[in-house]
């Protein structure tokens, strides 16, 4: 379970005009991304626990590398699961309309279907140029909890999740786990460990039957390239480079700069960006 | 075998690896371990931390019996397994011994809960198993402890502190799961929450025990017996009294030490 | 903002959905007896005609897994929980259930009932055809009604005549036209009344005695008329799917990050109920009411044009989208459910088409508010075109 937080050491923020943060309250992780005029200032993810003190903790956490406090922050936009929770939040914002903005605004204009693979659920989420979202698919109640489920399945094997994606892709061999549900794939894992399938096989089964699963979403709401992956999942090559099989459609591989599981929390803070700028705008015309 | 031969009983589940030393009648110690994906190795260990448990060495051992769902995987050098008894056996007979008056055991265990009735000898008459929906309520425990960042010694107690039924899915872990992080990001408080997950535990197993006839005493065994909060529910749902047997996660390891020795 | 005339009334249905067991054992009180229903395709004007109060059987949302020894875990909740309401009990005081042949999940909670919960020789099983639009459909309904009305005689004690079908089919009509009607006011910009009241009063006309609820209606539509608009109008959101008799999920719709308002619902808890009516002045009643209930909105379970395979749902939907006007469509259907998410996948091309942007709710025995609550809040902001 990584949590952390990071600043860009380059930008004073005693001089910034605008400080925004977006806060991401996911089921399994809650993270913040804060924006000094519109630039990267701080980023954090904390594990979720209670929606409520995790949004406190993830703000913190991004707060503390910049010596900033939280009433420093112009405006906050709050999206995710918990968005209804987090007390300091102005504005509360869906995920599919902050990862639609988040995509475009890290990979570009040419963006069109945006796949959210989270710790809880998936969505589909199709956009224009702009990172305006125009449609969006939710999972189905049986494709919940695929992302905590990998971090189940880690424990079981006795492996960090961080490492199964890259042991998934050590096999190309391995017996077919059921791709309906994430109980069945995991009860049928559980069996070919007893027997005696070596564990690396089992982990790349279990990689597929997942990645099959989200696949079905994706090709029930189509795909218009450019394709991204953002969400927790994203960062699991074994799931990744399945669904990009699967789907036969490739990917915009991830960008350096910018962690895919932070893209909505991102979203979030261009929306914060912006609400504040017209907020702006509007006084100052007021003012007038 | 002389009577007064120290026995080991070893039960290898999904989740945890069970070892207990027995003289007789008589538990001298116990001791267990995570069993990943290396049963061999969890057997080792469990058993070892049993032996030092009651500071005897591997040497006095004059047997050690298995059981548990990778009983067969067990068979091994360096194990040196004596006879290898199945989970329903040895539950039965385990659950008999612990409690002479019992007939009907439930055990409600890391991936599988069953109920198993038995008569005055510890002899299976009836056995039933969780279907697939209902996979793994232990291990849906475990995970649900963790998303909420408390162990589950705490989950359990935090249940007993609810003050309101909140309603859960019931159909499965999965959606069970969704329930509790959307009851969450509601802002329901996490004793509620907590305790609607013991409920819906309480619910399957209960579900379960529809389709087995429940003769008294009735007793509860295996990891998740040891939720208060569970077996509340668990009580009031099939309207019977029940009684948490004592050591109750090693239910199968002591049955198979018994039914060794009933063998004789 | 007072509540006048129409806000008793109001209250008066609310209180009745909340509490249908009490008004169903009031009308026992009053010397009714009464039939439980579990699906719409039941001709309810017969059991009328025989002095019978039909009442819909709705869920609980009680959560529990008894009944998954009883029927199979992927059957839908709504089943699960009618069949869980029968072996709790809850429904005893009913002297009698029916309900007609249409999908398996219902029909299994209805066997449930007979050879578990008591109700062996206090219940009837109507043969309704599937395919409806066929010559042969009607006069097998016809007939199948027949048999219906021949055992109501011998369980009632009493016969059925002409002129007390046609009664009961009059006292339905008016249930329906009033019905219509008070939907009708959601096609204003500001109704004095929200989608989710009407929705309200629509579900407690399916547990009330008809006459009664004429009169309440009436005197609801009557306030109403004199009303000035509701809260300001938001975005237009329609529902359509199956059944749902989780009111909360429509309050939400209302209570969301950004202004919405429910303007109408297609499914057999609304709009599918009452939109139509049964030929009065025929001479034969029972082919009357086959005759009008082949021309309701049919429900996906029953909608199959043979030959050309049509679904003459679509044709209302796209009527209603033309009358009412919304911006975005809900679907609501229950996880499980076949026959509703099958219509879906035929829905959505067309709802595109008419560049009308749409979501999927699952339903299931608990209401997950805030994950309905992100997918309609997602809904409203693109058809507001958020962006930041």
């Amino acid at each position: 379970m990584t949590e952390y937080a990071s600043m860009n050491e380059r930008i004073d923020w005693k001089r910034t005009k605008r400080i925004v943060a977006g806060v991401d309250i996911g089921a399994v992780n809650s993270r913040a991304v804060i924006l000094l005029d519109g630039q990267p200032g701080a980023l954090s993810e904390v594990a979720t626990r209670r929606p409520k003190e995790s949004a406190l903790t993830a703000i913190g956490g991004a707060l503390a590398k910049n010596h900033l406090k939280l009433e420093n922050i112009h405006y906050i936009v709050a999206t995710g699961r918990g968005r209804t929770q987090v007390p300091f939040a102005r504005e509360t914002i869906s995920e599919i309309a902050c990862g639609a903005a988040g995509a475009v605004h890290i990979w570009g204009p040419s963006v069109r279907t945006v796949l959210d693979a989270g710790g809880q659920g998936c969505k589909v989420i199709h956009c224009t140029e702009k990172g305006r979202a125009t449609a969006f698919l939710w999972n189905d109640k049986c494709a919940a909890g695929i992302g905590r489920s990998m971090e189940t399945f880690a424990d079981l094997v006795k492996k960090e999740v961080t490492e199964i994606g890259n042991i998934a892709f050590q096999s190309d061999k391995f017996t077919k786990l059921s791709d309906f549900c994430a109980v069945y794939a995991q009860s049928e894992a559980l069996d070919l460990i007893r027997s005696k399938a070596p564990i690396e096989q089992v982990i790349a089964a279990y990689h597929y039957a997942m990645a099959r699963r989200i696949s079905t979403l994706v090709a029930r709401s189509g795909v218009k390239k450019d394709f991204v992956i953002i969400g927790g999942l994203a960062r699991n090559p074994g799931i990744v480079d399945w669904l990009e099989r699967i789907l036969k459609v490739s990917r915009l591989t991830h960008k350096r700069e910018w962690d895919p599981a932070l893209t909505t929390a991102l979203g979030a803070a261009l929306f914060a960006d912006a609400s504040y700028r017209r907020q702006q705008f509007d006084t100052s015309d007021a003012a007038r | 075998m002389k009577k007064g031969d120290i026995l080991a009983g070893l039960d290898a589940g999904h989740v945890y690896t069970k070892a207990v030393i027995m003289r007789g009648q008589e538990i001298l110690g116990h001791g267990m371990e995570p069993t990943g994906f290396d049963v061999v190795a969890a057997a080792q260990i469990a058993l070892y931390r049993a032996l030092d448990n009651v500071g005897i060495s591997r040497g006095e051992l004059a047997g050690i019996v298995a059981t548990g769902i990778f009983r067969e995987m067990m068979k091994v050098p360096p194990l040196g397994i004596t006879r290898t008894v199945a989970d329903h056996v040895a539950d039965a007979k385990g659950a008999l011994f612990l409690s002479k008056h019992s007939r009907t055991v439930i055990v409600i265990g890391g991936n599988i809960h069953k109920a198993i009735r038995y008569d005055q000898n510890g002899n299976t008459l009836d056995v039933i198993q969780n279907d697939k929906c209902a996979d793994g309520l232990g291990i849906f425990y475990m995970t649900m402890a963790k998303a909420f960042g408390v162990s589950e010694q705490e989950l359990s107690e935090l249940a007993l502190e609810s003050t309101k039924n909140v309603p859960i899915a019931i159909q499965c872990a999965l959606s069970a799961e969704s329930d509790a992080i959307d009851l969450m990001c509601q802002g329901v408080d996490i004793a509620d929450v907590a305790d609607a997950i013991s409920r819906f535990m309480a619910e399957r197993v209960a579900a379960m025990c529809t389709t087995i006839s429940l003769e008294k005493e009735i007793v509860v065994a295996g990891g998740l017996a040891k939720s208060k909060v569970l077996i509340k529910h668990l009580t009031s749902l099939i309207k019977q009294d029940v009684y948490v047997l004592k050591l109750p996660e090693y239910l199968g390891a002591i049955g198979a030490v018994i039914s060794y020795e009933d063998g004789k | 903002m007072s509540k006048k005339g129409s806000g008793t009334i109001i209250e008066r249905f609310r209180s009745i959905t909340e509490n249908p067991h009490e008004y169903a054992k009031s009308l026992q009180r009053e010397g009714h007896l009464l039939a439980g229903y579990m699906c719409t395709h039941v001709p309810e004007e017969i059991l009328y005609a025989a002095g019978i109060v039909p009442v819909r059987i709705l869920t609980s949302h009680v959560s529990q897994a008894m009944t998954r020894s009883y029927i199979h875990e992927t059957y839908c909740s709504f089943s699960h929980d009618c069949a869980y309401q029968g072996l709790a009990h809850n429904y005893d005081f009913l002297d009698l259930i029916v309900t007609s042949s249409s999908c398996i999940h219902m029909g299994e909670a209805f066997n449930v009932w007979v050879r578990f919960a008591g109700f062996q020789g206090k219940s009837f099983l109507i043969p309704y055809p599937h395919i409806i639009e066929t010559k042969p459909a009607a006069a097998f309904m016809a007939e199948s009604f027949g048999e219906f009305k021949q055992f109501l005689e011998k369980f009632a004690k009493r016969s059925i005549a002409g002129e007390d079908i046609e009664r009961a089919i009059k006292v339905y009509n008016r249930t329906r036209r009033l019905l219509k009607r008070l939907w009708e006011f959601l096609r204003r910009d500001h109704p004095p009344i929200t989608g989710p009241e009407v929705a309200m009063v629509t579900l407690a006309s399916q547990v009330m005695d008809k006459q009664e609820c004429n009169q309440m209606i009436e005197q609801l539509i009557r306030s109403l008329e004199g009303e000035p608009g509701k809260a300001p109008s938001g975005v237009r959101l329609m529902v359509t799917g199956g059944a749902c008799d989780d009111l909360g999920i429509f309050d939400l719709m209302e209570h969301l990050n950004h202004s919405a308002n429910l303007i109408f619902i297609d499914s057999c808890t609304a709009a599918r109920y009452f939109w139509f009516e049964v030929p009065e002045g025929r001479p034969h009643q029972l082919q009357a009411i086959a005759e009008g209930y082949i021309g309701r909105i049919p429900c996906p379970a029953k909608d199959n044009v043979p030959g050309t395979g049509e679904k003459k749902r679509f044709r209302f939907i796209q009527q209603f989208i033309e009358d009412f006007k919304p911006d975005g469509v809900v679907f609501l259907y229950q996880r499980f459910c076949s026959p509703q998410p099958m219509d879906v996948v035929a829905l959505k091309p067309i709802l595109d088409r008419l560049g009308i942007p749409s979501t999927e709710l699952e339903l299931d025995t608990t209401l997950p508010i805030t994950q309905f609550r992100t997918q309609l809040e997602a809904l409203v902001e693109i058809i507001r075109q958020v962006t930041p």
